[in-house]
């Protein structure tokens, strides 16, 4: 097994550097340079050369590639130990924003535990709800249960996630504020209330309507993934034996055959970690959360290109991690599979 | 409809020689009619390409006519059914300028990434080996990267509210789905004993795969296609929303939404009439794709 995930974490370095060089590859690619701020009429053309040597952007591609991915990359300062206590993180590595001067990894570190919050929460609740959904709607298959929750599984299943998000906005914000009279409605934008300094509560109440929003697509997926497992678990021999050895359907269902339903649904669980971290970027604009995603949308619309470059990358890595943890936890959790 | 009984007559297979020969599309045809579903979508579908085009066509630039006077002015049939936005213009034939270009980019895109993966695909799939390798390579670092976010920086970068963006950017991004499924295929076919024949035979390279090896491909090729234009509709939509796509003057179904937000207490149906398009189109494609996958694939029984 330790073979295997070192094979695969070898395997995944090329992979990454080929996102790196896309990536650079398309801001370099896009019109304008970063010395656009500085053209104005009042700067002499000379000062404008030299800014552009400064930047080394006279280089030639291959050069300021390797340039932008040494500094990136150099992420993780050995201090010439090999105690991994002794390693401190290197700052600076991923350059200044353009908009505010502030380092890319404090923009970023600020904005990750928002985003974790609420897809995490969206995670958790999906799991809670979608796996009984699903199991019912196996168990009781072709019956009008059944039926009823296929149809919302595929409705909700198509429905995209900007505009579930609006609609959620409209009911649950503006309907539900009607409905009472203007008396209660849930907040809809933003983490906390105004002064409440980190109140569990106010942020949970934030957290409602995103979360049902970014839940029904979940939901949607996660029962339809959760029936088509538990139905062909259901027709196995080995359940069909239980049945008729007549242990209490309690037993067959939950000892027997949901275990083994589970493991195509432990690996939608591994590969749904990368969204933890590039998550639901249309949500959290929507609902204005501060987020990494929103982080992301609002750069694009700026230009900001060191905060988008180390997003980007950092979401690819996020990406290859999940795809890797739910490879292992796949074999973990099976036991016909040998690594 | 010829009968074996035309064909070949013998006396001792009378039934079986009455029975009639259906061709490959014929079958298709009666297996995607038995699909209630899809034929709706195909009617739902026909429906909003026929608002799409004919609407536009009949009104031309007048989706752009701003009014004062008609500042969320009350429907007037037939001219303006759905009444007036909120800055006067005619929401009826907005939407219909909106689907429309949801529809154009949605197919376009669609043109680009079935273009894309079967070359990509084919090649892959063809010539095998070290080549198969890198473009499988290759393919997994597309894959890897965030594909919204990548869109997002391309249209944000290359021009905004440049249709021709938009298309090619969710087609550079998009064609790898479609890559695997023909490089699937052709992994396959290629051990089949016609393409072994024809290769036998001294065909070159290009009509093998141009004239034997493409054609049997193309059913989940097809299929991909159906979803593949549900799933660029919402790219291009969602883009829109956000302020990237498309924006005002021209029509969006996204932009209507990021518009009508503004609006859920004084014109709440604002929101309803895009999102409404939106879905239908969405669902339509998807169960156009389903059925589709149903009625082509050769694995089903023959009936006769």
């Amino acid at each position: 097994m330790g073979q295997y995930m070192l094979r695969r974490v070898i395997q995944a370095i090329p992979i990454l550097i080929g996102v790196s060089m896309i990536v650079f590859l398309i801001v370099y690619a896009s019109p304008g340079d970063p010395t656009d701020r500085f053209r104005t009429p009042r700067v002499p053309p000379e000062q404008i050369e030299a800014l552009i040597r400064s930047y080394g952007l006279d280089k030639p591609l291959p050069e300021q590639y390797l340039a932008w991915a040494t500094t990136f990359f150099h992420v993780i300062d050995f201090n010439n130990s090999v105690n991994p206590l002794e390693w401190t993180i290197n700052w600076p590595a991923w350059g200044y924003s353009f908009i505010d001067g502030r380092t890319v990894m404090d923009k970023i570190f600020m904005r990750l535990p928002p985003t974790i919050l609420l897809m995490g929460t969206a995670l958790i609740v999906t799991i809670v709800l979608a796996i009984p959904i699903g199991i019912l709607a196996a168990v009781r298959q072709y019956s009008w249960t059944d039926k009823i929750i296929t149809t919302a599984a595929t409705f909700g299943y198509a429905l995209p996630s900007f505009l579930l998000g609006t609609y959620v906005l409209w009911v649950g914000g503006v309907l539900v504020s009607q409905w009472t009279g203007g008396q209660f409605g849930f907040p809809t934008f933003g983490m906390e209330s105004l002064g409440s300094r980190g109140d569990p509560l106010d942020i949970g109440m934030h957290l409602v309507l995103p979360v049902t929003s970014l839940a029904i697509l979940s939901i949607a997926a996660w029962s339809r993934y959760t029936r088509s497992a538990m139905l062909e678990v259901l027709h196995q021999d080995y359940v069909r034996t239980a049945k008729a050895k007549g242990l209490p359907r309690r037993t067959v269902i939950y000892k027997h055959a949901l275990r083994n339903a589970l493991i195509p649904v432990v690996t939608l669980l591994g590969l749904s970690i990368p969204t933890l971290i590039a998550g639901a970027a249309i949500t959290e604009t929507i609902f204005s959360w501060p987020g990494l995603g929103s982080l992301f949308i609002d750069a694009v619309g700026a230009k900001d290109y060191p905060v988008i470059m180390a997003v980007a990358m950092l979401s690819g890595a996020a990406v290859i991690f999940g795809n890797l943890l739910a490879d292992v936890l796949y074999g973990f959790v099976d036991p016909r599979i040998k690594y | 409809m010829t009968t074996r009984a035309d064909v070949a007559g013998s006396d001792e297979f009378e039934e079986i020689d009455k029975a009639p020969v259906r061709t490959y599309w014929q079958l298709v045809r009666q297996r995607f009619m038995r699909h209630r579903l899809a034929v709706i979508s195909l009617v739902v579908l026909a429906v909003l390409i026929a608002y799409g085009t004919i609407v536009p066509l009949l009104t031309g630039d007048a989706y752009k006519d701003a009014s004062l006077q008609k500042i969320w002015a009350p429907p007037e049939f037939p001219a303006a059914p759905l009444g007036y936005d909120e800055i006067g213009q005619n929401v009826f034939v907005r939407l219909a300028k909106a689907t429309q270009t949801s529809l154009v980019i949605g197919f376009a895109a669609v043109l680009i990434i079935i273009g894309i993966g079967s070359f990509v695909g084919s090649i892959a799939g063809y010539v095998g080996g070290k080549v198969d390798n890198a473009l499988m390579r290759f393919v997994d670092i597309v894959l890897t990267l965030p594909i919204l976010f990548i869109i997002l920086m391309i249209v944000g970068f290359f021009g905004q509210g440049n249709v021709w963006v938009v298309i090619f950017a969710i087609g550079l991004t998009g064609w790898t789905l479609a890559a695997r499924l023909i490089r699937g295929e052709f992994l396959t076919l290629r051990e089949s004993d016609f393409v072994q024949a024809a290769r036998a035979l001294g065909a070159g390279h290009r009509r093998i795969v141009g004239r034997h090896m493409l054609p049997p491909a193309m059913s989940p090729l097809i299929v991909a296609a159906a979803l593949g234009v549900a799933d660029a509709v919402v790219v291009e939509a969602a883009l829109s929303f956000l302020g990237f796509g498309i924006s005002r003057p021209e029509a969006s179904l996204g932009n209507m939404l990021t518009n009508a937000q503004d609006y859920f207490i004084r014109a709440p149906l604002m929101v309803v009439w895009p999102g409404v398009i939106l879905i239908l189109m969405v669902l339509a494609a998807s169960f156009l794709g389903d059925g589709l996958r149903d009625a082509l694939d050769p694995r089903q029984k023959i009936e006769t």
